[in-house]
């Protein structure tokens, strides 16, 4: 299930908000642990089972580690190490198997059937969240869990189940306990999730109609054309995702519980480094906690260094989906990092502010390319395109598009910047400001319904002809 | 009070999402929609096998958007909305002036594959086949257009056309229609892609020295209008403020009691003795008013015919208010739809002696129907 659809907004979310608040409050967790499964399950049942077997297996190792931690440091470790093992197998097998017979199909003597497996939903974000529970408590930076039924909706909470944040377990550990639900939050809670829900259907899903539309044409775009193609495409990924991490936030403030912050203006940047900083923060901070300092970060010397950030960048490339332009765009990233920290970095802190903008800009939209196209003849030929060698400025059709779609072109680059938030900041504690809020989210949900339900019109067109 | 008031964002949340599901629930479902003519999904049949499918749940999330409490009114804002926002056209449709509602350009690179049919069928058919292609409503009308809109490439398209059926006579509309719309006759439907029946009159008139007969003149005909008729430009747009179009019959007395219709849908055929199916008025989309709409197969013999000659036609549904024109000339006329005929027109050619051999498409269906190819 995803918060963009008439399913979640109109059925799921009114029967849990009703059945949450008329809970007793020690049944809440349980309540919402049971929801959790069925928000999951929804499309597909049977990875209930694996949820359940992730709860199980980290509550066990949980309880062990914690059970040694003071007493025996090895077995507790031994315990850290099956947890990440089992995760990490979870993930292998489910996102990563049919990727690699595929990868080793290439090799000339071996011709192992292709696995075919259905990808569970949310896999890489949980699986990254228990494992960072049993770490947390190993190293004594979070309390076990001794309720399995808190765990379990620590693991499946499903505000931020599907795509993020991943919330580690520190972090809401005093939460999940003692979550104190208020009117104040929730009216939070419903503006941050109208906010999200706008730059997902308002926003992302019209960049992405424009990205889609240009990619269709039966004549070539031209390379303005392209441009304005990966433009949508950067709009659209940015939107979507922190939209989504949004209405995640927002949910969980209905709920009583407080997220981090997934995304911070990414494309103000002024340097690929504080992209990153400002890009998916809950990833960034994962991989920086338990993978670049246990790898030694940068305390053991330069040579190190370049390599940890590297294996870091390849890994964070490669969870972002099994395919080869995956790994090419975290290295892409990996290498630009060390590039800038080694070698730019004077450089570019010398340069105006603009040209740092439009050297950040520059790298993060033709990282989207590497991201975007699994084929890679497919992603020479958009490259080409791109930078015009022999083709036309921008085909009429391109042209008609980018026009019909430039107000939310422009809609889309002011909502980039933090220019509407510091607006709010100023109306914040006026009188009207209940008054706009509530006027902001009948506009979105009005306007998003109307984009939700026109997706399920679909005129039988056999009269067409 | 003023709790309330700055919690108001929350209420209205929470009113909202709680009164559209209950809306749902109350609400009686709908079985059809008109304007989509198509079936509504209903309550699925809950077992634990559709569930642990998945099953259970698709059908349910299509049974819930397609019920959603107020479906029409939102699917007219989603049109106007975009179209406030400058995306003119985001459903396939462009709101024009005048009140055309006009398809967007359709993809052309399937075209010339399927005129390359036309070609082969012509080159080895044993007798003379005409090809007549309508151009797009865009293209002709093109003054209406909004400022921003894609390319029509018809030009394009009807050069490449001409120049490929060398072994058919192409008869070229285009400049009768560009002639006709400037003198202010309405060519094409301003509700629906279809051509008005003055626009079949002015193909049937440009057909007329190619495949041998003389047409009739304007006031042959006694001319009805039909108010009211909202056709498939309508119905996909959700511009349901659009005023109607007006359909008109052109019948000619002279044939009531001599023209029958056979239409033939599997194994049965039922006839009438006309070409006109008037209970098709009464619905918002008038123009299967003409010979009954899609069949595979229908024959149209006229007693009292200029010639005894017999005319085959391939086509689409551009062809159905055109032919009851060509009735007057055809002992017997012979219609087939290829997306739903699949036997051999070699044949057909052979047992039924047919004459003459007509190729009728509108542009944008023959650039997308896939099943061109069985006219070989």
């Amino acid at each position: 299930m995803v918060f963009s659809s008439l399913l979640f907004l109109f059925m799921y979310l009114p029967v849990v908000l009703i059945l949450y608040y008329i809970c007793p409050r020690k049944w809440r967790n349980l309540l919402l642990f049971i929801v959790n499964l069925v928000f999951y399950g929804w499309g597909e049942p049977v990875f209930v089972t694996l949820m359940i077997f992730s709860t199980i297996v980290d509550y066990t190792c949980g309880w062990f580690i914690n059970k040694y931690r003071e007493t025996d440091k090895r077995k507790a470790k031994r315990f850290v190490v099956a947890s990440v093992i089992i995760n990490l197998s979870l993930l292998g097998f489910f996102k990563y198997a049919g990727f690699l017979t595929e990868t080793l199909n290439y090799l000339p003597f071996l011709n192992i059937p292709a696995l075919k497996i259905p990808l569970p939903i949310g896999i890489s974000f949980y699986t990254f969240q228990t494992m960072s529970y049993s770490i947390d408590v190993y190293r004594g930076d979070a309390p076990v869990q001794k309720n399995i039924i808190t765990f379990g909706t620590y693991v499946s909470l499903f505000p931020q189940l599907i795509a993020g944040p991943i919330v580690r377990y520190k972090d809401v550990a005093y939460q999940l306990n003692h979550r104190r639900e208020t009117l104040d939050d929730f009216t939070k809670g419903v503006c941050i999730f109208c906010v999200g829900l706008a730059k997902k259907v308002l926003i992302a899903n019209q960049m992405g109609a424009l990205w889609d539309k240009l990619l269709q044409n039966d004549m070539p775009n031209g390379w303005l054309g392209s441009w304005v193609g990966i433009i949508a495409y950067t709009f659209q990924i940015y939107f979507d995702f922190s939209g989504y991490s949004d209405m995640a936030c927002g949910l969980g403030n209905m709920f009583g519980f407080e997220f981090l912050k997934n995304f911070n203006y990414p494309y103000i940047s002024k340097s690929i480094t504080e992209f990153w900083r400002r890009w998916h923060i809950s990833l960034g901070t994962w991989f920086r906690e338990y993978m670049y300092i246990p790898l030694g970060g940068n305390r053991k010397g330069m040579a190190r260094q370049m390599l940890n950030l590297l294996i870091v960048w390849f890994l964070t490339g490669f969870w972002h989906g099994a395919d080869f332009n995956f790994i090419f765009w975290g290295l892409y990233f990996g290498v630009l990092l060390v590039l800038e920290k080694f070698v730019l970095k004077k450089w570019l802190d010398k340069a105006p502010a603009f040209v740092q903008h439009i050297y950040a800009l520059f790298f993060i939209i033709f990282g989207w390319v590497l991201f975007y196209f699994s084929d890679l003849g497919q992603m020479g030929a958009f490259i080409t395109s791109m930078f015009g060698f022999g083709g036309t400025v921008i085909s009429a059709d391109a042209g008609a598009l980018a026009l019909s779609y430039l107000p939310m072109l422009l809609v889309a680059a002011f909502a980039s910047t933090p220019v509407m938030t510091k607006l709010y900041r100023k109306i914040e504690n006026t009188k009207a400001a209940p008054a706009l809020k509530t006027a902001f989210c009948i506009v979105v949900l009005g306007i998003s319904t109307a984009l939700l339900v026109s997706q399920s019109y679909n005129p039988f067109l056999y009269f067409r002809f | 009070m003023k709790k309330v008031y700055k919690c108001l964002p929350a209420i209205v949340f929470v009113l909202f999402i709680v009164v559209m599901m209950a809306l749902f629930i109350i609400l009686p479902k709908k079985e059809y929609s008109s304007s989509e003519k198509r079936y509504l999904q209903q309550a699925p049949a809950f077992s634990f096998q559709s569930l642990m499918s998945g099953d259970f749940g698709d059908d349910f999330e299509k049974f819930l958007s397609d019920q959603t409490a107020g479906r029409n009114f939102w699917v007219g804002l989603s049109a106007y909305y975009n179209y406030c926002i400058g995306n003119n056209g985001s459903t396939g449709i462009y709101k024009c002036t005048d009140d055309y509602l006009v398809n967007d350009p359709e993809d052309m690179s399937n075209l010339m594959r399927n005129v390359g049919y036309i070609e082969e069928f012509a080159e080895s058919c044993p007798v003379d086949t005409t090809v007549l292609i309508a151009p797009s409503t865009g293209y002709i009308c093109s003054d209406i257009l909004p400022a921003v809109h894609g390319e029509y490439r018809d030009d394009e398209m009807f050069s490449e056309m001409k120049e490929t059926l060398s072994s058919a006579a192409f008869v070229d509309i285009r400049d009768t229609f560009k002639d006709e719309y400037a003198d202010g006759n309405q060519i094409y439907y301003k509700t629906d892609h279809h051509w008005t029946a003055y626009g079949a009159y002015t193909a049937y008139k440009a057909l007329g020295e190619t495949l041998g007969y003389t047409p009739l003149t304007q006031s042959d005909y006694e001319i009805t209008s039909y108010p009211d008729f909202y056709g498939t430009t309508y119905s996909s747009s959700g511009f349901w403020m659009n005023p109607s179009d007006t359909l008109e019959i052109w019948d000619n007395p002279a044939n009531d009691a001599v023209v029958t219709t056979a239409v033939t849908e599997g194994d049965e055929t039922s006839e009438q003795q006309d070409m006109f199916y008037y209970t098709h008025l009464e619905e918002d989309d008038k123009y299967p008013v003409y010979l009954d709409g899609n069949h595979p197969y229908t024959v149209i013999t006229n007693q009292d015919a200029d010639s005894d000659k017999k005319l085959l036609v391939i086509k689409d549904s551009f062809a159905h208010s055109l032919v009851p024109f060509l009735a007057d000339h055809y002992s017997e006329i012979i219609m087939v739809d290829f997306r739903y005929y699949v036997s051999p027109v070699s044949q057909l050619i052979e047992s039924e002696g047919i004459d003459q051999v007509l190729v009728l498409y509108s542009i944008d269906n023959l650039a997308t129907d896939t099943n061109v190819g069985r006219i070989g």
